[in-house]
């Protein structure tokens, strides 16, 4: 088997995971802040996966599975509370959102 | 012998008790008449044993008896055990004689008061205190009585607890005596180091190359004995002690407490003869108090305090026959002291009951006829006092003053000459007293406010007096050096006396001391009786009492108030109080500026995870 080595992969997944951090850190709408999320979570998620490739047993992909799982639920509730924002007629905008300020 | 003097000592703590536990379901007067019953049974036993003893030899007259091991700490150990001998049956039969007519006399005197059932558990309780004090086997239980009789003596000084003036002598009475406590426990500890024990035989085994510990014993000792007998200089309190009611004033004064401090000179006789120094120290006390009190009388206006001082006064013979050496004689006077004190004291309290509780002798006068059994008893008491025979303080005030001749020496001709002085002064304020109070014609507040419509005091009141006025008339014959001497031989087991005056000595200060008493009761009668000459101007001197109080409240309440203000300025306002401030202040200024931290903004959190995330990885990998 050929083709690129896992260093390849790992700065792929870094890219993936820095860019969704900076998203996560800078954008104001919520939408985006979820999106951003999300491909932190794949980020991640490749990371597991060239790692398990590169052992050579299932481990990192089985794990990818449940991170999968939990991500499709973490944006059932992030689009939950959007909508229920929407609704509101709040602002869709996360640092209005700062009622917990001490 | 041993099960009476159980029964003594137990009974009046039983009265107490059952007093006090069965509160409002008894009456006032049944509270009065088991406190007084109570007393007898106590004071019945203790005859019991009394004449037990006198069937035994001399040599089996002592005998200690112990309940169980009271005290065990490593090597040190204590019973709760009694010691029967002469002197404790002596004083047995004192207080528990005196003390039951007092209790019996208060059942009338009391009557209609406030607070009835607690007065007379506090009497109970007060007697069972003195008899711990004359019956404990070892000077620890000795200690213990001693302090619960200062604190009888607190609860029945304050009996009047809505008075703010009984309250302070009750306190001052109490502080007082603590003064006492504190030196005579200083006392106990040092024998307990240097003998391992508190029998009253370790008085004696101090190792003698201890000079210091032997003075010091002593000088504890006399401590103790100076505060409870209000001797020079811790006395201030005996006459403020005149708040309480009368009956307390008579317990005080002739059956418990003042006694005590004799009591304990005779009983650790041994510890004094040791210290030489010291002995001769009480003797000094002893008649300074006497002539300084008797001075103090001369002035005073209120008949119980004039009484009081008497008190002191006589005491002090007390302390000087002591001091001397001459235990016997001085236990003796106490005896007659206890009856002729108590019979004037409650002749007194006839006289305040009848007048509607007046003390004050300048409204007084003529009561003679008025009240002729009073005058009869209080008359009977005076020459007592006065020592004009055959009142029983003939036979024994002389004797100590011989006893002062005998030890010779300038300083035993000091204190005879200075024991005589006070024979004089006494016939002068004790006759001040009578004329003043009796004879002339009734005053205007007299023939206002006397009501003696049912007799002169209730039934309870009367007997108690004529008792003890004829007790104080005729008990004096019980022993009169140097003819007939039972007292002396039979406490002479106990404490041998140091100093025996001879036959010469003895008849001549007899003589001199008759004649120093009926020359005071003379000039008493120029001046108050027939008012020949006018009384001299009372000197401030006297009225201020050598201004004793003025001292001590210069010496120790006024510096001890301005420390206290000095570290409230000082200390506890800026450092205690304003730690608190700080503090508080302290924590509100963290709280705000960590409360900034909080933005609110989901945003700063997760740039604080995510740059404390990376900070971490960079440690992380540099470390490796």
């Amino acid at each position: 088997m050929s083709g690129p080595g896992i260093a390849w992969y790992l700065a792929l997944s870094a890219f993936l995971f820095a860019t969704g951090m900076l998203g996560v850190l800078l954008r104001r709408s919520p939408l985006i802040v979820l999106l951003s999320l999300e491909l932190m979570l794949n980020g991640a998620n490749l990371a597991l996966i060239s790692f398990a490739r590169h052992a050579g047993n299932l481990d990192g992909q089985v794990f990818a599975l449940a991170v999968m799982a939990v991500a499709a639920a973490e944006v059932v509730v992030g689009l939950g509370l959007i909508v229920a924002m929407a609704r509101k007629k709040l602002t869709l905008d996360v640092d209005k959102l700062s009622i917990l300020r001490g | 012998m041993i099960a009476g003097g159980w029964i003594t000592l137990f009974s009046p703590l039983v009265g107490a008790a059952v007093i006090t536990l069965a509160g409002t379901r008894i009456g006032r007067r049944t509270a009065g008449y088991i406190a007084t019953a109570s007393t007898m049974i106590a004071f019945v036993a203790a005859v019991v044993a009394f004449v037990a003893a006198l069937g035994k030899s001399p040599d089996a007259r002592s005998q200690l008896s112990t309940a169980y091991t009271w005290i065990q700490a490593g090597s040190y150990q204590s019973g709760f055990s009694i010691l029967i001998d002469q002197l404790s049956l002596l004083m047995m039969l004192i207080v528990t004689g005196v003390g039951s007519l007092i209790i019996a006399y208060s059942l009338g005197y009391m009557e209609g008061e406030d607070e009835e059932r607690r007065y007379f558990a506090y009497m109970a309780l007060f007697v069972f205190s003195m008899l711990l004090l004359v019956e404990g086997g070892n000077l620890i239980l000795l200690l213990a009585g001693w302090g619960m009789v200062g604190l009888s003596s607190y609860l029945l000084i304050g009996f009047y607890h809505r008075r703010a003036s009984a309250v302070a002598a009750a306190k001052k009475a109490f502080v007082m005596n603590a003064v006492g406590d504190a030196t005579m426990a200083i006392a106990f500890f040092l024998l307990i180091k240097y003998t391992g024990s508190l029998s009253f035989s370790a008085l004696g085994q101090v190792p003698a190359g201890n000079r210091w510990v032997v003075n010091i014993v002593a000088l504890g000792l006399l401590g103790g004995a100076v505060a409870k007998s209000a001797q020079l200089p811790l006395h201030t309190w005996l006459p403020d002690a005149m708040e309480g009611p009368t009956p307390v004033s008579a317990l005080i004064h002739a059956a418990t407490m003042v006694t005590a401090g004799v009591y304990l000179i005779v009983r650790c006789n041994v510890a004094f003869q040791a210290a030489p120094h010291v002995e001769n120290l009480a003797a000094v006390l002893g008649t300074v108090t006497l002539l300084m009190a008797g001075l103090i009388a001369l002035v005073q206006v209120d008949i119980k305090r004039v009484i009081a001082y008497s008190t002191m006064s006589q005491i002090g013979y007390m302390f000087l026959g002591a001091g001397v050496g001459a235990y016997a004689d001085a236990i003796f006077h106490l005896m007659m002291h206890a009856f002729f004190k108590a019979c004037l004291f409650l002749a007194a309290g006839l006289l305040i009951h009848a007048l509607g509780g007046e003390q004050d002798i300048r409204k007084m006068g003529g009561l003679r006829k008025l009240m002729p059994f009073t005058y009869l008893a209080f008359l009977a008491g005076g020459l007592a006092l006065a020592g004009i025979p055959p009142f029983s303080g003939f036979f024994s005030k002389d004797p100590i003053i011989a006893s002062a001749l005998a030890r010779g020496g300038w300083f035993g001709y000091l204190l005879w000459a200075a024991g005589l002085a006070g024979a004089l002064l006494t016939g002068i304020y004790t006759f001040r007293l009578i004329f003043r109070v009796f004879l002339g014609e009734p005053s205007a507040f007299v023939r206002e406010h006397l009501h003696t419509e049912h007799g002169e005091g209730p039934i309870s009141m009367r007997w108690t007096v004529g008792v003890l006025a004829v007790l104080a008339t005729v008990a004096g014959f019980l022993q009169f050096p140097p003819f007939w001497e039972p007292v002396s031989k039979w406490l002479e087991p106990v404490a041998p006396p140091l100093v025996v005056p001879t036959n010469a000595q003895e008849i001549g200060t007899l003589l001199i001391g008759v004649t120093m008493g009926a020359t005071g009761i003379l000039i008493a009668w120029l001046i108050y009786g027939s008012h020949r000459f006018r009384a001299p101007a009372a000197s401030e001197v006297l009225e201020e009492k050598f201004f004793f109080d003025d001292l001590y409240d210069a010496a120790f309440y006024r510096p001890a108030v301005w420390l206290a203000a000095m570290l409230r300025r000082a200390f506890e306002e800026p450092v205690v109080q304003g730690s608190i401030v700080e503090v508080a202040t302290g924590t509100r200024d963290a709280a705000r500026w960590t409360a900034r931290l909080q933005t609110g903004l989901v945003r700063t959190y997760v740039f604080a995870i995510a740059a404390s995330l990376a900070v971490l990885l960079v440690v992380f990998v540099a470390v490796r």
